[in-house]
């Protein structure tokens, strides 16, 4: 049965933002839904999860080796749940071991994908790590970049390079998609969301839409994240929701580094209109 | 194959073909359950079949080492065999400090096993690592004592000051070790405290003694690979009535570690809890 839809972004990209609008439009309540509530929704990445439905502890295998698992148990689960499930991953379109996608079309409704520029995805996951900008660089530009299955936590999530990622996503035919830009959700939301939620095939009502963008808002995601605490942030970071702005890597990145993610991703930049035709940044 | 196998009278048998359950009450992707059979299928590892709660059968793939096999053994099938002679095995690592017999219990990945190496390197006796049976009684419930060794990372080694160099890793391929212990308990000991450990992203260590239904769920909620007593609901009613007894013979703490902290400084938290 496909009854998998995949919200799925790089890192920093507006997935955890969106899930919070859909938990909202879902719910359809006067009040916002809170992120209490986000935070218990599932992840593919999940390791408890895994080790529930395969009797292993996955840091105990290999990243490879859980790969092998992951479609069966996503095959599984699928039989075992009611309705539509919307699953978080930072994963890339790869295949495991037995040359299997690691998210099965045949359970698969479809997915989201969230893209952001990447130059303000290195800065905000620069944050969001606390770790240093030339890090997050070498991150962006690495075709072999993956997040998570160390010890503890998540499963291990490939990412490959920022555009390596959104390229495996957009080259992949086997699950319909539907990509969404941070930037039309932060400039033209009722477009962006509301494209997602007909994507999606829910019933579109635009009242009900314009609250749950006003509940998903900025501010009062970073107001409730300081009330009550966010699971998703790092402990060495200061918060989860941190600037949200467009173009914010112009306080941050200098012009190598700039030009360092722009050449190497200029393709897929271009294509998603973060650069024009003849090289010049548009946001 | 030679293997040091905790529990006596099991018979542990290779190379007898065998076959996955006929009509099994649970039926996941790698496992099948039934009240007093169990298989389970380890990718390019084994096959592994146990039954009521005195065989194994292991059927080893070609391309398999001796220690994963011994690994998933002593792991998933040891536990069912544990269950199937209804030892409510937990998941969680126990020592004894200060002469309270003490179970640290938490999902894979929480610090259940450093935080007990580190007790066992400052006074505490070692019982168990990552299981824990017990024998539960209308009285007092104690520990059976089943390892002789821990599985810890190798940061977590050079963190106590112990070299990897002459230490067995768990497999090839995983940079985790056992560490034997030398004293550690060889007789059943009181179970007195149960710390259920979980971490967050605050800087901060809380606590919270759990009481009532919440004492009896958390404790519930330790049972090892406690999914498979779906497919074993007589074990499963049987437990109903241990843990009844249980959750009035132990206390039972939550804990929660920071995500980024020393293992020394979680078990000085610990430490004060147990008290004197």
């Amino acid at each position: 049965m496909k009854n998998f839809v995949w919200l799925v972004s790089y890192p920093k990209s507006g997935n955890t933002w969106f899930r919070i609008f859909l938990s909202n439009y879902l719910n359809n309540s006067e009040l916002p839904a809170t992120l209490e509530g986000i935070e218990s929704t599932p992840i593919a990445g999940n390791a408890i999860l895994f080790e529930e439905l395969t009797g292993l502890n996955p840091f105990e295998l290999t990243p490879e080796e859980v790969d092998v698992y992951r479609p069966e148990i996503y095959t599984f689960a699928s039989r075992e749940i009611e309705g539509v499930s919307y699953r978080k991953t930072h994963d890339a379109y790869t295949m495991n071991t037995n040359g299997e996608p690691l998210f099965p079309a045949e359970v698969s409704k479809g997915a989201v994908y969230f893209i952001r520029n990447p130059l303000d995805v290195c800065v905000s996951y620069a944050n969001h790590g606390a770790s240093q900008i030339e890090k997050t660089i070498k991150l962006l530009l690495n075709e072999k970049g993956l997040i998570a299955g160390k010890r503890n936590g998540q499963l291990r999530q490939m990412l490959l390079s920022w555009k390596g990622h959104v390229e495996s996503w957009q080259n992949q035919t086997s699950i319909p998609i539907h990509f969404v830009r941070y930037e039309d959700m932060k400039l033209k939301p009722i477009e962006a969301f509301g494209s997602a939620i007909r994507f999606l095939g829910l019933e579109y009502d635009e009242e009900r839409l314009v609250r749950a963008i006003g509940h998903s808002d900025f501010k009062l995601l970073q107001k409730m994240e300081e009330e009550t605490g966010f699971q998703e942030r790092l402990q060495k970071c200061k918060s989860f929701f941190w600037k949200g702005e467009i173009g914010n890597y112009r306080n941050y990145l200098s012009d190598n580094d700039i030009e360092r993610i722009v050449d190497y991703s200029s393709d897929i930049m271009k294509k998603f209109g973060y650069l024009s035709a003849d090289n010049k940044l548009e946001i | 194959m030679v293997i040091d196998f905790p529990v006596s009278n099991v018979a542990i048998k290779y190379s007898q073909p065998f076959s996955k359950l006929d009509n099994p009450v649970l039926d996941y992707p790698r496992f099948q359950v039934k009240e007093n059979e169990f298989f389970m299928e380890v990718d390019r590892i084994a096959r592994y079949l146990v039954r009521n709660g005195n065989e194994i059968f292991i059927d080893q793939h070609d391309e398999a080492d001796r220690a994963s096999v011994y690994l998933f053994l002593a792991g998933s099938a040891f536990g069912v065999l544990l269950h199937q002679r209804c030892m409510l095995p937990l998941h969680g690592s126990s020592f004894v400090f200060n002469g309270k017999g003490v179970v640290i219990c938490g999902a894979s990945g929480a610090g259940k096993s450093s935080v007990v190496a580190s007790f066992c390197l400052n006074g505490g006796i070692f019982i168990n690592d990552d299981i824990t049976p017990l024998n539960i009684t209308d009285s007092q419930t104690t520990i059976v004592p089943i390892s002789t060794r821990i599985k810890l990372w190798d940061d977590t080694l050079e963190k106590l000051n112990i070299t990897n160099t002459d230490l067995e890793k768990i497999r090839p391929t995983i940079e985790k070790f056992y560490l034997p212990v030398s004293d550690s308990c060889i007789e059943e000991k009181r179970f007195d405290q149960l710390y259920i450990l979980a971490t967050h992203n605050k800087e901060e260590f809380i606590v919270k003694e759990l009481g009532g239904v919440e004492k009896y769920n958390a404790i519930r909620y330790q049972i090892y690979r406690k999914m498979y007593l779906k497919g074993m609901p007589e074990t499963e009613k049987t437990y109903f009535r241990q843990l009844l007894k249980l959750s009035t013979q132990i206390t039972v703490k939550q804990i929660v570690r920071p995500n980024i902290c020393d293992v020394r400084d979680t078990m000085a938290f610990i430490r004060k809890e147990i008290g004197e």
